[in-house]
């Protein structure tokens, strides 16, 4: 009889539940990041942004692991209710075409997430250590392409961002280069600025305050427009190589399949989010600049970049041990 | 240097301020806390706290941070010693001699020896920061992957003097731990190892999960498996202190420890844990007495201690002189430092001395802090060892598996815990030692990666690692090393370890 009061008790809840309005409790963003990338910095803000124009609580939960793949499966398979959100980055579209390139089963598929909206984007820049002899791209990509595989650059690892930026630049140009894959971002800037490596490309905020002592020369961008901490610095576009375009992207993704009343809420929670001043100076100061793409029109960002990305990682192949 | 004074005395003015000192002693209590729960580190501390610290100043944020980080270094080894489980990974070596002096009764001596052997270090170490960041950060630049290769075979060959039984019994536990280093992602080519599907293993096995496994599961295992339950240890006020001949034994220890740990710090990319780790290679080697190290030696806990101490301030030089991380623990911090708006880099000293010598200034008095929190503290943790082993073993057992979880939120962490546990426990039962198991599982990584990143440098070419200075100045050293330890095979001589053979077989025989 207690059962069955009990059983009558969760459906009656389930069904209180399935009507009440959303949200009702906190909502989990998952950062696939350890705390101090650039995910959780973004994560963090865009949350407390959330959480003020919603009312309700938005918690970030880092869920790191396999170069983010271990947070992105986590969200890619959770429930799809709007209550567990994913903030990720260019790297969800390389996940899933390295795992094909290895014939592994995937961990997830870019179709298994709804792209709500797209928080920024900052193209990377090419730079090399001062003391070394180009001063524009023009003279690097000519001294590449004289002794190809010779000049050296490091990245983040493999298949990462910072080896994709660059492999689209290689490709674009002809110059071919010696990849030397670091553990992360930070590593691969401590390889240039110890003079162990001739090249990186980098997001601009951490390389800015080393252009500026004087250590790293910019020699181009690969934005669509100069970077505004960077003047006089060209992109690869007005360089006239239109292909090497690339962004380190920052989005809040659902699983697939969430309700789309829930999915509009978010849209316009995100929309209010990204214009709260404290957010904005949440992002200054990371030197981060918002770009707010949402709908249609970030679903056809993100599938032009993951396009990008996905020719990328096929055209670098699998890596053969030598 | 009249200059720096000015500085420091302007650090101090904001250190000693109310509100910096008190972040620095919220900073200092919870590090000490992450350091004595088993299995959470500094970094796993100081990133759930991260988040916290948002809305504080630059300067609050970063001394609290800190804190937390020279905070665990202290309160590692509080476990280490009472229960030989590792409070965080660089206090491996301390669970050894430690946990050996605490059952010959000298527990609260070797906490008490923990915490001055850490209070020296931090301090002089952050004389070493203040007064040569800028130099010392311009050559620890010049470390890379050939130099990491080159320190770490130095590490490896260090292996050799770290335990005392057979050397073919320490050389295997070494390759077992090697061979569980090379599971997950290769970085070099994105190849999934040994992960069998599990994406979790594609991080690698973590040392953390490995060492509280393998030390502090593997001894509650043996205790219980003993036919009576050992004799509850019953500290008495009188035995807290260490005595003099302690302190004299203490003493060297804690000066080359300090300095070895400092100039391990620095080097970026190379492992901070392995600080201590060659900090005990070379006291045993050093020792009137090397027969002594496993079973309670002093200098096995000074040392390593104290290395692992300054090798944190060490961390701050590249950090703090350059803007660059010397590994996770300051680029978590840098990232702290940004979302407060100050780009650390080159500049920073110049643009930011408040926050500079603020900082400097709040280690000074961090450290005296913590010695005033830990010295009395001996007294409280001893008293643990009072709880009879029926409850103090399954809570600890708790512990382990709660601190190993929080690490990464990963249920994998806690299996090869477990798994580690059940291999502890047989390898003691076979006489085998189990720290060349984790010295293995650090390096492997870092070597094969600083390898091949060095043949990719250099196009394939192995001479990379003669013809630049500093690689070859440390594999001339390391050549030296094994010369000397083939000299016996020479000379026909005993050497300590076979001394050490005959010793042991004597005692067991009595």
């Amino acid at each position: 009889m207690r059962l069955v009061a009990l059983v009558l008790c969760l459906v009656a809840a389930s069904l209180v539940s399935a009507q009440e309005p959303y949200p009702t409790r906190p909502i989990t963003m998952i950062a696939p990041f350890p705390p101090g990338g650039v995910a959780d910095l973004t994560a963090r803000p865009v949350a407390a942004a959330m959480e003020k124009a919603l009312k309700n609580p938005v918690g970030v939960v880092n869920k790191t692991g396999a170069a983010g793949a271990v947070g992105m499966q986590f969200v890619a398979t959770s429930k799809p209710d709007g209550y567990t959100l994913l903030l990720a980055l260019s790297s969800i579209s390389i996940i899933p075409e390295a795992d094909k390139l290895f014939d592994r089963p995937p961990a997830f598929t870019v179709d298994q997430f709804a792209p709500i909206a797209l928080i920024s984007a900052d193209p990377t820049i090419l730079v090399v250590p001062a003391a070394k002899p180009w001063k524009t791209a023009k003279e690097l990509i000519e001294d590449a392409k004289k002794r190809p595989g010779q000049i050296s650059y490091s990245s983040s690892g493999v298949y990462g961002t910072l080896h994709m930026a660059m492999e689209l630049f290689s490709h674009a140009t002809g110059a071919k280069l010696r990849h030397v894959p670091y553990a992360g971002a930070a590593p691969a800037l401590t390889a240039i600025l110890g003079g162990h490596v001739d090249a990186l490309a980098s997001g601009p905020a951490v390389v800015l305050p080393h252009i500026k002592s004087g250590a790293l020369r910019a020699l181009a961008g690969w934005g669509d427009k100069r970077v505004a901490a960077l003047p006089d610095v060209p992109t690869f576009k007005e360089l006239g190589y239109p292909d090497a375009e690339f962004y380190i992207w920052a989005g809040v993704f659902a699983p697939r399949g969430t309700p789309e009343p829930v999915l509009a809420k978010l849209r316009e929670t995100l929309r209010v989010a990204v214009a709260d001043p404290d957010f904005k100076g949440a992002m200054d100061k990371l030197e981060t600049p918002i770009v707010f793409k949402q709908g249609e029109e970030f679903a056809r960002f993100f599938e032009a970049d993951a396009r990008r990305l996905a020719a990328g990682v096929r055209k670098v192949g699998k890596i053969e041990a030598k | 240097m009249v200059e720096t004074l000015q500085n420091l005395a302007l650090g101090f003015s904001i250190a000693l301020s109310p509100p910096i000192l008190f972040y620095a002693f919220v900073g200092c209590v919870v590090g000490t806390l992450v350091g004595v729960l088993p299995g959470v580190g500094p970094l796993a501390g100081i990133s759930l706290l991260l988040p916290a610290t948002f809305g504080l100043d630059a300067t609050r944020a970063i001394v609290m941070l800190a804190g937390i980080y020279y905070g665990a270094m202290y309160g590692g080894s509080t476990t280490s010693i009472l229960m030989r489980i590792p409070g965080e990974a660089a206090s491996v070596m301390t669970c050894i001699d430690g946990y050996a002096m605490a059952r010959k009764g000298r527990a609260g001596a070797a906490l008490a020896i923990a915490a001055v052997g850490s209070y020296v270090a931090g301090t002089v170490s952050v004389v070493g920061l203040m007064l040569l960041a800028p130099p010392l950060a311009s050559f620890a630049l010049r470390f890379g992957p050939p130099e990491n290769v080159a320190l770490l075979v130095l590490g490896l060959l260090v292996l050799a003097y770290m335990s005392g039984g057979s050397m073919l019994k320490s050389l295997s536990m070494a390759a077992l731990g090697l061979l569980l280093g090379m599971i997950g992602i290769d970085q070099m080519t994105g190849f999934f190892r040994f992960s069998y599907g599990v994406v979790e293993l594609g991080d690698g096995i973590g040392v953390v999960p490995v060492a509280v496994g393998l030390f502090g599961l593997a001894e509650i295992l043996a205790t219980a498996g003993l036919p009576a339950p050992p004799r509850v240890i019953q500290p008495k006020l009188r035995e807290l202190l260490p005595t003099r001949e302690e302190w004299r034994a203490a003493a060297w220890p804690i000066g080359r420890g300090t300095v070895l740990g400092f100039l391990i710090g620095i080097v970026p990319g190379s492992a901070h844990i392995i600080a201590s780790f060659v900090s005990y290679a070379i006291e045993r080697r050093l020792s009137k007495h090397p027969e002594e190290f496993g079973h309670g030696a002093v200098a096995g806990v000074a040392g390593p201690e104290s290395a692992n101490n300054s090798a944190t301030s060490g961390a701050f030089v590249p950090m703090l002189a350059l803007g660059v991380p010397s590994g996770a623990i300051p680029a978590v911090m840098l990232a702290a430092m940004m979302v407060h708006g100050v780009s650390p880099g080159p500049l920073l000293i110049k643009q930011q001395p408040d926050l500079f010598w603020g900082f400097i200034a709040s280690m000074y008095v961090g450290n005296v802090v913590l010695l005033i929190l830990n010295l009395p503290l001996v007294g409280l943790f001893v008293n643990l060892l009072r709880i009879p082993y029926p409850i103090l073993y399954p809570s600890v057992l708790v512990f382990c598996v709660l601190g190993v979880y929080a690490v990464n939120g990963s249920v994998v962490d806690v299996w090869i815990m477990l798994v580690m546990g059940a291999l502890g426990y047989v390898l003691r039962k076979l006489d085998f030692e189990t720290a060349p198991i984790v010295l293995g599982v650090i390096l492997a990584p870092m070597i094969e990666m600083a390898l091949r990143q060095s043949l990719a440098m250099s196009d394939g070419r192995y001479a990379i690692f003669v013809t630049r200075p500093i690689s070859a100045t440390l594999l001339s050293v390391g050549l030296v090393l094994v010369l000397l330890a083939l000299r016996p095979l020479v000379t026909r001589g005993l050497d300590w370890r076979a001394r050490l053979a005959i010793a042991e077989k004597g005692e067991g025989e009595l």
